[in-house]
């Protein structure tokens, strides 16, 4: 039961972390691959702020997301100017600088040793330290994301976030000032990411830059585009696919030693048959341009 | 001096690479992520064909030929019939990636996880009037010095180079002309890998090699290619060095931690400011 529990915290962080990117590929059509250094980001500021500082769960978390949400210009204004592969690269590169940050910045990260010794988060005086709570936690913040990310997309800047997917310089030729949405997509994706950190910090209560390489932005990328782009369902479902893989792979017996690998093997099968046959995934709407 | 020499190697190194890389990024658009698979694939065939005794000529003979034909078969299995759908870069991009990822966990399942070295016991070292040079960073700058000369040559030149030139300016009218792109598309997946494999066993001989170095290692390529100039092959081998001899510096006065950083930072600086790269074509590219 309490493994159950465990493998469901991840896959409300997780869901959380697919929502937000499928905020930006599936809705901005902006195909990014630094979404783990966001995460990272916010893992990071939360666990700092708890251990080094003593502040409390909300506050950290609240103060992690203005940090990541003021950082996610990096990417932003890239993408002003640049599209497809172009920005792919500027991604990239902002996952690299980041990551070799997190790492390098020993004086402040601690770098390959990571932080340990987060504590639990408290919430109004109540401490959340079982995994139930800590399920009920990731779960009403999941909720919370999704819901306000549904309002958003119902909204007329969701519908205008779209368009401008589609055709952008018909967007911009109606009036609609492209830049801010891409910066506020930028914004609300990167700082609920910060968000699925910050729970994710707390919840294992041990960081160090590994969760956060560009193999872990490949694999948030691999969930949105596997689950499906453009609509609620995708991510929910590309996220519940790629954590019950390595799941279902326990029940088959395989070498330990090749357990890591085989489930990677999947995930790359996966995109290449996804790519081939059902460009917008199991359950989405968009196919890329 | 002897950073700079080293630099200058790795540089050579990262040319060949980025040679790799521009000849199906200029001609056919794919960013060919998969290219990290071949440099991945390719020391290890090698090692194992040794192991098994066949002779180093032979060893060698083999690898390519294994490698090209795999690097042919990413166009005739995935890019190609991706194509004919008229599929997006994007989703090239992503099959490239996930490409990429399912040759790895083979390698790594077959070959396993750890780091392998080509040469048994320490390098012969040559040593010029105060240079001390190993040999296989001798036959690592000299070979893929020569490779880059014929290369060049042969693009310009030659009518297949020219045919080659014609077809990342404008694939579209070559086609109309009446050349055939599907075998143009698939010789420059093979001459790709051909290259990528060249560069990977001269690193494998003078550094070692694992199964998980090979995306990095071609996002540096990537980055020479974008910084030299889309459309153009000479832009990526002037970065290729240039972006060699910057990283060992960087190693040397800083730390090999941020090797990495200063080469992706050199990317954002240059497409803020030079984004059609040093060598370029008319025109600025992908700018609303």
């Amino acid at each position: 039961m309490n493994y159950i529990l465990h493998l469901l915290i991840y896959l409300d962080i997780y869901i959380i972390i697919t929502m937000s990117l499928n905020l930006l590929v599936g809705y901005g059509g902006l195909f990014q691959l630094a979404h783990a250094a966001y995460y990272g980001i916010g893992a990071y500021t939360t666990a700092l702020l708890m251990v080094a500082l003593g502040w409390g769960f909300i506050p950290a978390i609240i103060c992690s997301i203005i940090i990541t949400g003021c950082l996610s210009l990096l990417v932003s204004i890239p993408a002003w100017r640049f599209r497809s592969d172009y920005f792919v690269m500027l991604s990239l590169a902002v996952q690299v600088t980041i990551y070799s940050l997190l790492y390098n910045w020993t004086g402040l990260t601690k770098g390959p040793f990571g932080i340990t010794g987060i504590p639990k988060p408290t919430i109004l005086g109540y401490k959340i330290d079982t995994l139930p709570n800590m399920f009920i936690l990731s779960t009403v913040i999941a909720i919370i994301c999704g819901v306000i990310l549904y309002v958003l997309l119902r909204s007329p800047w969701g519908k205008a976030l779209k368009a401008m997917r589609d055709d952008e310089l018909a967007a911009r030729g109606l009036g609609k000032n492209t830049r801010l949405f891409k910066l506020q997509a930028f914004l609300i994706a990167c700082s609920m990411v910060a968000l699925a950190g910050g729970l994710y910090a707390t919840y294992v209560s041990y960081i160090d830059p590994t969760s956060f390489t560009l193999d872990e932005s490949i694999l948030m990328l691999s969930m949105v585009i596997v689950g499906g782009t453009g609509n609620f369902r995708g991510p929910i479902v590309g996220a519940l696919i790629l954590i019950a893989i390595p799941e279902i792979l326990r029940f088959v017996h395989i070498p330990d030693a090749f357990a890591a690998n085989i489930r990677l093997l999947i995930y790359g099968l996966l995109i290449v048959t996804m790519a081939h046959f059902r460009p917008q995934g199991l359950a989405g709407k968009y196919r890329f341009k | 001096m002897h950073i700079l020499i080293n630099g200058l190697i790795q540089g050579l190194l990262i040319s060949l690479l980025a040679i790799g890389f521009s000849i199906v990024y200029n001609s056919t658009g794919i960013f060919h992520i998969a290219q990290g698979a071949i440099y991945t694939v390719a020391p290890f065939l090698l090692f194992s064909f040794i192991k098994v005794g066949t002779g180093i000529p032979i060893a060698v003979l083999l690898t390519f030929a294994i490698t090209i034909f795999l690097s042919m078969s990413f166009e005739k299995v995935n890019h190609w019939p991706l194509y004919r759908k008229e599929a997006s870069t994007m989703i090239q991009l992503i099959s490239s990636l996930g490409i990429y990822i399912v040759i790895i966990q083979i390698v790594a399942i077959i070959w396993g996880n750890e780091a392998r070295v080509l040469r048994g016991g320490i390098d012969v070292t040559y040593n010029f009037s105060g240079l001390i040079l190993t040999r296989s960073q001798m036959m690592g700058g000299i070979i893929s010095l020569s490779f880059i000369i014929i290369f060049l040559f042969w693009l310009k030149r030659t009518n297949s180079g020219l045919m080659f030139t014609a077809l990342s300016d404008n694939p579209i009218q070559l086609s109309l002309i009446g050349y055939d792109i599907t075998k143009l598309r698939l010789f420059a997946f093979g001459l790709s890998g051909f290259f990528t494999t060249v560069a990977a066993i001269l690193t494998a001989l003078d550094i070692g090699f694992d199964p998980h170095g090979g995306l990095n290692i071609v996002l540096i390529a990537i980055v020479a290619t974008i910084i030299g100039g889309r459309g153009s092959f000479v832009g990526p081998v002037i970065c290729g060095i240039l972006l060699g001899v910057i990283r060992s510096q960087v190693v040397w006065y800083t730390s090999a931690r941020w090797e990495d950083t200063i080469t992706f930072l050199l990317l954002v600086l240059f497409l803020f400011v030079r984004p059609q790269g040093i060598i370029s074509n008319k025109g600025r590219l992908e700018v609303l």
